[in-house]
């Protein structure tokens, strides 16, 4: 039930956002999709799938995250046929199936999708803040260098925050459960 | 003289992990390494006018060179790491196994990009030079170069991950494989081994490394597909010199693993980790990778704090090597009455080597010198001294081990002619480079003038020593391999 309501919470967070999600890329592309996201992988949170599923699920989950990547779709997620269609992909396919195979995926596997994260997050940012041309046609070209600097942020924060147990251990006052889950990265 | 190894005598117990698949890639290693020291043999002809060359297949031949024998260091590297780090953690096997098929995939497509497609922007793949071939190749050439690349990257990242995951399981943390409870004065009732210390550092620099230099990779791959899309040259340049220089240093701190390991067996002492070892360990971890702006030095746009702090770096790197591997070598062979075979020979050579080739690096390394000598032979001579007399003498002096079984003999005669030819034309090849940029002879020159041609040729017969004693210390280890243990 708790679990719902934070669904429902991120849910409603990223609705709030629309207006601001015209306005700024950033609020759209780092704040308002991984809302959407992170919704669907909260929902399911305590379900578990068999073995066999868990690289059709990932698979579906990579294919979703690479077409909401294209900027021409994430201009595409502000009309209304778009925007409905990120509602209700971001969490049923992505969010959700990456949660349910996250565990089931070998610990090699795992770090190579985290790896892979941060090298395309880098590639992200070196178009973003160099392009030329304006790469999403809804923004302004300085708004778009703002999200492609935005990009170099998140990956330095991600590296820390999945590099810092690794290097120093897995802190003590966290419940197993907790480790666990920091373990599977979610 | 000869005397029988018995367990426990130094060195940890003789355990083989994964023995199989090592010998493979150490066939596949002395193969290539063969080939480009032929390839190598080539272009010093082809400036010394003995043989004439094409320059459009000079720069192949030159890019293949290089792009091979950085792949090849590396990947013998890993195969001793991942050999003696299954001492002391239990490591997968098929892991191991896929990261050889994606370097193998990756040669193919180099080679492909090169010898098919006439890719010759050199291995540093330097934006925009890929994409500004001036018809030389074609962009699908290019994007096969840097796939070819990317695939062998992704063999690293792999292999990594598993080291590092072991790692972490076995000690808890990689700080503390890293040897941080020695340094701090703690106890530790299970401190980690010099192996482990090594493949601590090496995964953490070459991960960050490796993922970097994919970000730039592909960024290059996006812009050569799509030209629309710029990059950051100077961004560029950053990343793929941090990329490539932690990239080529991770393959000798690799490959000293087994001096750590196998030295012991001759000297009877072994090789412990302690505070001061752990510390230089720990120093090369950054000195690695705050070192590379040494490479920028002539970049006028770089900022000027960077440029100051790649040449203190230079100074402060060779201290931990110096200080630390090489001083230890010598105590550890001073008065051990260590008998001297094809192993312990080339295993000592390399380390000398390895520190006598940091110091025309350091020397680079210098602004004011760097203004003059960085375009010159000079770059060659040293990074040629640290890998033919270092990395690849490691790699040699490994295989030999590997097929020496369990009875330690003096060097035999044609032991000793191989040992003495690869020291007398690896020495003198390097020198030559030196000689050659202290005479402000241009690297990367396909044709020469009339006056460098007696450098060139110099070095060409000493190069052609260097193949011919490779030749016999791959042959020798190739026909010893189906050999029973003595």
């Amino acid at each position: 039930m708790k679990m719902m309501g934070l669904t429902v919470l991120a849910i409603a967070e990223a609705v709030a956002l629309r207006g601001g999600t015209i306005e700024s890329p950033i609020q759209h592309v780092l704040v308002q999709m991984p809302l959407l996201a992170l919704a669907g992988m909260v929902g399911v949170h305590e379900l578990r799938i068999r073995q066999y599923w868990a690289i059709p699920f990932l698979l579906l989950a990579l294919t979703t995250f690479l077409f909401w990547m294209l900027p021409r779709n994430v201009d595409w997620a502000l009309t209304p046929a778009g925007e409905l269609a990120k509602y209700i992909s971001l969490p049923l396919l992505l969010g959700l199936p990456l949660r349910l195979c996250w565990p089931r995926l070998g610990p090699i596997l795992r770090g190579f999708l985290k790896a892979n994260a941060l090298s395309m997050l880098g590639v992200l940012g070196f178009l973003y803040t160099h392009a030329p041309i304006r790469i999403c046609n809804s923004y302004l070209v300085s708004a778009q260098q703002d999200l492609g600097f935005a990009f170099l942020y998140l990956a330095a924060a991600l590296a820390c925050l999945w590099a810092l147990p690794v290097l120093f251990g897995y802190p003590r006052w966290l419940p197993d459960a907790a480790a666990g889950c920091i373990k599977c990265g979610a | 003289m000869s005397i029988a190894i018995e367990p426990g005598a130094g060195a940890p117990a003789a355990t083989a992990p994964q023995a199989g698949a090592i010998k493979v890639t150490m066939i596949l290693s002395g193969a290539v390494f063969t080939l480009m020291m032929v390839f190598g043999l080539i272009m010093r002809a082809a400036q010394g006018q003995w043989i004439e060359l094409d320059p459009a297949l000079f720069y192949q031949i030159l890019t293949a060179h290089g792009a091979g024998m950085v792949g090849t260091a590396a990947l013998s590297g890993a195969a001793i790491l991942w050999y003696f780090s299954g001492r002391h953690v239990v490591l997968t096997a098929g892991i191991f196994w896929a990261f050889l098929c994606l370097f193998l995939l990756g040669v193919v497509l180099i080679l492909g990009a090169i010898f098919i497609g006439g890719f010759g922007g050199a291995w540093t793949f330097l934006f925009p030079l890929p994409a500004l071939s001036g018809g030389a190749w074609e962009a699908g050439a290019a994007a096969a170069f840097m796939l070819g690349y990317v695939a062998i990257g992704v063999g690293f990242l792999l292999y990594y991950l598993e080291l590092g995951r072991q790692i972490h399981a076995r000690y808890g943390s990689l700080v503390r494989a890293l040897g941080w409870n020695l340094i701090l004065g703690r106890e530790d009732d299970n401190p980690p081994p010099p192996t482990i210390v090594a493949a601590a550092a090496v995964t953490i620099f070459n991960s960050i490394g490796i993922i970097l230099g994919a970000a730039v990779l592909i960024a290059s791959l996006v812009h050569l597909l799509v030209p629309g899309f710029e990059v950051n040259a100077l961004l560029a340049k950053n990343l793929i010199y941090f990329f490539g220089h932690v990239f080529i240093n991770a393959s000798i701190y690799m490959a000293v693993t087994a001096v750590y390991e196998i030295l012991p067996e001759y000297t009877g002492r072994p090789w412990k980790s302690n505070r001061v070892f752990a510390l230089a360990w720990n120093a090369v971890l950054i000195f690695v990778m705050a070192v590379y702006w040494h490479h920028l030095l002539q970049d006028v746009v770089m900022p000027p704090w960077m440029l100051v702090v790649g040449q203190l770096v230079s100074y402060f790197s060779g201290i931990p090597l110096i200080a630390v591997t090489a001083f230890s070598t010598f105590l550890y062979v001073r008065g051990s009455k260590m008998t001297w075979d094809l192993t312990s020979s080339l295993l000592v050579l390399s380390v000398a080597g390895w520190s006598v080739g940091s110091i025309p690096a350091s020397i680079d390394g210098m602004i004011s010198v760097n203004k003059v000598m960085h375009n010159t032979m000079w770059v060659p001579g040293h990074f040629h001294t640290y890998l033919l007399l270092g990395e690849v003498a490691m790699a040699f002096g490994f295989m030999a081990w590997l097929v020496r079984g369990k009875t330690i003999s003096e060097m035999g005669t044609l032991d000793r002619a191989a040992f003495g030819t690869y020291l007398a034309g690896a020495a003198g090849f390097v020198t030559v480079f030196l000689f050659s940029g202290a005479a402000s002879i241009p690297r990367r020159w396909a044709v020469h003038y009339e006056e460098w041609l007696t450098h060139d040729r110099i070095g060409t017969v000493f190069s052609v020593l260097v193949v011919l004693a490779t030749l016999v210390f791959v042959v020798r280890f190739v026909t010893r391999l189906g050999r029973n243990e003595d």
